[in-house]
C-alpha cells in the first residue's frame, strides 16, 4: 500500500483559504478480472417480442381451452335445498377437507391466517438467506431435531386423526433422511442434497396443501364420507 | 412519392406532420430510437431502456410472472364485456347464465375464458409464489415484494371467491354459504365481519350485490394498485431475480 | 439600580411564544384532519350496515297443537325448523346445523336428522350423536296466538327441554 502522505495541522476556520483534508480514498486498483460480464440488450426488441408471444400463446391456449371445455352451471340457487355435498371452490377444498378433522375456528381462522403470515415473513427470517444445503456442516444434533420435529408434528395430526398431512409429513421426513450424503451420487441425488430447510419445509407445506385438495376434490362424497373417484358417489 | 419502391408510403406517413406530433421517434433502426420506443411510451417505460440478456431465458423465471398478468388482462376484458349481459340481482342472474349460454353469440366462449382464465391465474400465481422461493428471489432488496405478492395471492384468491357467487347457482350459493360461516368463527369480529359481508344473516340478494361490487370495483382496483407497486419495485431492485447463485463474486445476482 | 431589560432575551421569549403558537395550532390542524378521517371511517362503516332486511319474517304460525302428536316431526321449509311433537309436548329446533350452516333432514326411518355436508347428526331433541357439529341444535320458542295456532318465532331461542305443553 503507498505510504499515506502527512497531515499538517492548521489553525483557521476559513474553509477557502484553507482546505482541510477530510478523507484521503485510495481507489481499488489491484488488477482483477471481473467473473461475470453481463450482457445488455435494448428492451425494445429483445423484452418486448417476448412479452408480446407470451401474451399470443396464453390467450390462443385460454382461448382453447374455452372452446372445448364449458364452465359448470349447475340449477338455480335453492337456499332451503343443500346439495349433497356441498363442496367449496377447488382452491378453498383444501381447507374444507382440514375441516373435517379440525374445528371451524382451527381450520378455517388459526390455520390459514398462520399461513399467510408465515408466507409474509419469509423474507426477513434470517434462515432462509443464510441456509445451505441441509446437510452441509450438520451436527450430530441435526438428525435428532429432524427426526423430532418430524414426530411431533406426526404426534399432533395424529391426535386428530388427521392423515392427509401425517403421511406426507413422514414422505417428507424420510426424503430429508435419504438426501443425507448424495453429493456423491447422480445428478437427481446431488440436487436433492443440495436442498436447504427452509426448501424442504415449503415442499412439506406444497405436498400438504395438494393432497387436501385432491382429496377434497376427487375422494369426498355426500356427507363428506370417503368415496373412490371413479366408484360413481357423486362429487359435488 | 414513387410507389414503386417498397416502404414509400410508410416513409411518407412518417414524415407527415400529423405523425411526427404524435410519435417523436424514428424507425427502431438506431439503439437511440430503440431506447426512445420505451422511454417516451406511457405504457412501456415501466422497462428499463436495456435489460441485461440473461433475464430474458425462460428458464430464468419461466415467465410465471407474466403468465399471471396476462391471465389477469384476459379476465380484465372478459370480465367486462360479461358485465354488459349479466344484472346482479336475484333472479336474474341466472337467468343471464343461461342467457350468456344459450342465446347471445360467443356468451359461452368469453364465460368459460372467464373461467378458465380465473382457474390460470390463482395456478400461475401459486407457481410463480413457488419459482420466487426456489429462487430465493425475497432476498434483500427485494423483501417487501415478497410481501406485495402475498397480498396480491390474497387479492387474486378474494377475487375468485367472490366472483364464484354471481351465476347464483346451487354451487355457488352453497360455496359461499359455508365460507362466510367459517368467517362467523373468527373471535370477537367474525359475526360482525360475516354480516357486513353478507349485508344480513343469510347469502341474499344483498350478499350478491356486494360480492358483485367487490368483484368488479373494488378488488379489481385494488389489485392494479399492487401490481403497480410490485412491477415498479421489480424495476427499482434491478430487475427480475432468477436462479440463485452463491458462488457468484460479484454483489449483483440476476 | 433598575433592572436592565435585555432585547435579545425579550426577543427570544417571543419567538419561542410565536413557535409555540404556531405549534399548537398545528397540532389542532392535525387533530383536525384526523378526526375528519375517523369520523369518515364511522360513516362509512354504518352505512354499509343495513339496518332493514328483506329476510323471512322470525315468526311464523305452524298449525295447532293437535298436529303435533306424539312422534309428528315437521320440516317447516322456509323458516328452516323442525317442530317436533313427543310425549312431553311440542318443541321446535332450528335445521340449520351449528357445524356451517348447511339445511338438515330429517330421516324418519333412522328417527335422526342428518346434515349432508359433512356427515353431523342429531337426535330429535338436537343433542348431536355423530359428526364435527360443536353444538346441540338450538331449541326456539313457541307460543300461541289469540286464534289458539302455535306461533313459532326462530329468532328466540329457549333453553333445551322447555316443551310447549298443549
Amino acid at each position: 500500500m503507498r505510504p499515506v502522505p502527512p497531515m499538517e495541522l492548521v489553525e483557521s476556520s476559513d474553509p477557502i483559504a484553507t482546505p482541510k483534508r477530510v478523507a484521503l480514498v485510495i481507489p481499488d486498483t489491484r488488477p482483477s478480472v471481473r467473473r461475470v460480464q453481463e450482457r445488455w440488450v435494448m428492451t425494445f426488441p429483445h423484452l418486448i417480442i417476448r412479452e408480446l408471444l407470451l401474451f399470443q400463446v396464453v390467450l390462443i391456449a385460454l382461448s382453447i381451452a374455452a372452446l372445448l371445455f364449458d364452465a359448470p352451471l349447475e340449477g338455480i340457487a335453492n337456499p332451503l335445498e343443500t346439495p349433497n355435498p356441498a363442496k367449496a371452490p377447488w382452491y378453498f377444498l383444501g381447507l374444507q377437507e382440514l375441516l373435517h378433522y379440525f374445528p371451524p375456528i382451527v381450520a378455517g381462522v388459526v390455520l390459514p391466517g398462520l399461513t399467510v403470515v408465515a408466507l409474509a415473513v419469509i423474507p426477513y427470517a434470517k434462515i432462509n438467506l443464510t441456509a445451505g444445503p441441509l446437510w452441509r456442516g450438520a451436527g450430530r444434533r441435526t438428525p435428532i431435531a429432524i427426526a423430532g420435529g418430524a414426530f411431533l408434528l406426526v404426534l399432533l395430526f395424529g391426535l386428530f386423526s388427521c392423515w392427509p398431512i401425517v403421511v406426507p409429513t413422514v414422505l417428507v421426513a424420510g426424503g430429508m433422511f435419504a438426501a443425507r450424503g448424495g453429493e456423491n451420487g447422480g445428478r437427481f441425488r446431488r440436487a436433492v442434497a443440495r436442498v436447504s430447510l427452509p426448501e424442504w419445509i415449503m415442499t412439506w407445506f406444497v405436498v400438504i396443501a395438494t393432497t387436501l385438495t385432491l382429496i377434497g376434490t376427487f375422494f369426498r362424497g355426500p356427507g363428506w364420507s370417503f368415496v373412490w373417484p371413479l366408484s360413481g358417489a357423486p362429487l359435488g | 412519392m414513387n410507389l414503386q419502391r417498397p416502404g414509400a408510403i410508410a416513409e411518407y406517413i412518417r414524415g407527415s406532420a400529423v405523425w411526427k406530433s404524435i410519435v417523436r421517434h424514428g424507425p427502431p433502426d438506431t439503439n437511440r430510437n430503440r431506447a426512445l420506443i420505451v422511454f417516451e411510451n406511457l405504457f412501456l417505460h415501466v422497462h428499463p431502456v436495456k435489460v441485461r440478456e440473461r433475464t430474458l431465458k425462460f428458464s430464468h423465471t419461466y415467465w410465471l410472472g407474466g403468465v399471471t398478468l396476462v391471465a389477469t388482462a384476459v379476465l380484465f376484458v372478459s370480465g367486462i364485456l360479461l358485465m354488459f349481459y349479466y344484472h346482479p340481482s336475484v333472479p336474474l342472474a341466472y337467468r343471464d347464465m343461461k342467457e350468456l349460454a344459450f342465446v347471445v353469440d360467443n356468451g359461452l366462449f368469453l364465460r368459460n375464458l372467464h373461467r378458465w382464465g380465473a382457474h390460470l391465474m390463482v395456478i400461475a400465481a401459486f407457481l410463480h409464489m413457488l419459482r420466487v422461493f426456489y429462487h430465493r428471489a425475497y432476498r434483500p432488496p427485494r423483501q417487501f415484494n415478497w410481501v406485495v405478492g402475498v397480498v396480491l395471492m390474497s387479492l387474486t384468491l378474494g377475487l375468485s371467491y367472490t366472483g364464484y357467487l354471481l351465476p347464483w347457482d346451487q354451487l355457488a350459493y352453497w360455496g359461499v354459504s359455508v365460507g362466510t360461516n367459517m368467517v362467523r368463527e373468527a373471535p370477537f369480529l367474525g359475526e360482525k365481519i360475516r354480516f357486513l359481508l353478507l349485508g344480513g344473516n343469510v347469502v341474499s340478494a344483498n350478499a350478491l350485490l356486494r360480492f358483485y361490487v367487490l368483484h368488479c370495483v373494488v378488488l379489481p382496483v385494488a389489485l392494479i394498485l399492487f401490481v403497480s407497486v410490485h412491477v415498479w419495485r421489480i424495476r427499482k431492485d434491478g430487475g427480475v431475480q432468477g436462479p440463485y447463485r452463491p458462488d457468484e463474486e460479484t454483489g449483483e445476482e440476476s | 439600580m433598575p433592572d436592565v431589560i435585555d432585547p435579545a432575551a425579550l426577543a427570544d421569549e417571543n419567538e419561542n411564544e410565536e413557535t409555540s403558537r404556531r405549534n399548537f395550532l398545528g397540532k389542532i390542524g392535525v387533530g383536525a384532519c384526523a378526526a375528519a378521517m375517523a369520523g369518515s371511517v364511522v360513516l362509512t362503516l354504518d352505512y354499509l350496515n343495513p339496518k332493514v332486511l328483506f329476510e323471512p319474517a322470525s315468526r311464523f304460525t305452524a298449525g295447532s297443537a293437535g298436529d303435533y302428536g306424539e312422534g309428528t316431526v315437521r320440516f317447516h321449509k322456509e323458516q328452516k325448523t323442525f317442530v317436533i311433537g313427543g310425549p312431553a309436548g311440542i318443541w321446535a329446533l332450528s335445521a340449520v346445523c351449528t357445524h356451517l350452516g348447511c339445511i338438515t333432514r330429517h330421516l324418519s326411518d333412522e328417527g335422526v336428522i342428518a346434515c349432508p355436508c359433512h356427515g353431523s347428526r342429531f337426535d330429535l331433541e338436537g343433542n348431536v350423536i355423530h359428526g364435527p357439529a360443536p353444538r346441540p341444535l338450538p331449541w326456539l320458542e313457541i307460543q300461541t296466538d289469540a286464534a289458539g295456532n302455535l306461533m313459532v318465532d326462530t329468532s328466540v331461542v329457549v333453553p333445551k327441554g322447555k316443551v310447549f305443553r298443549a
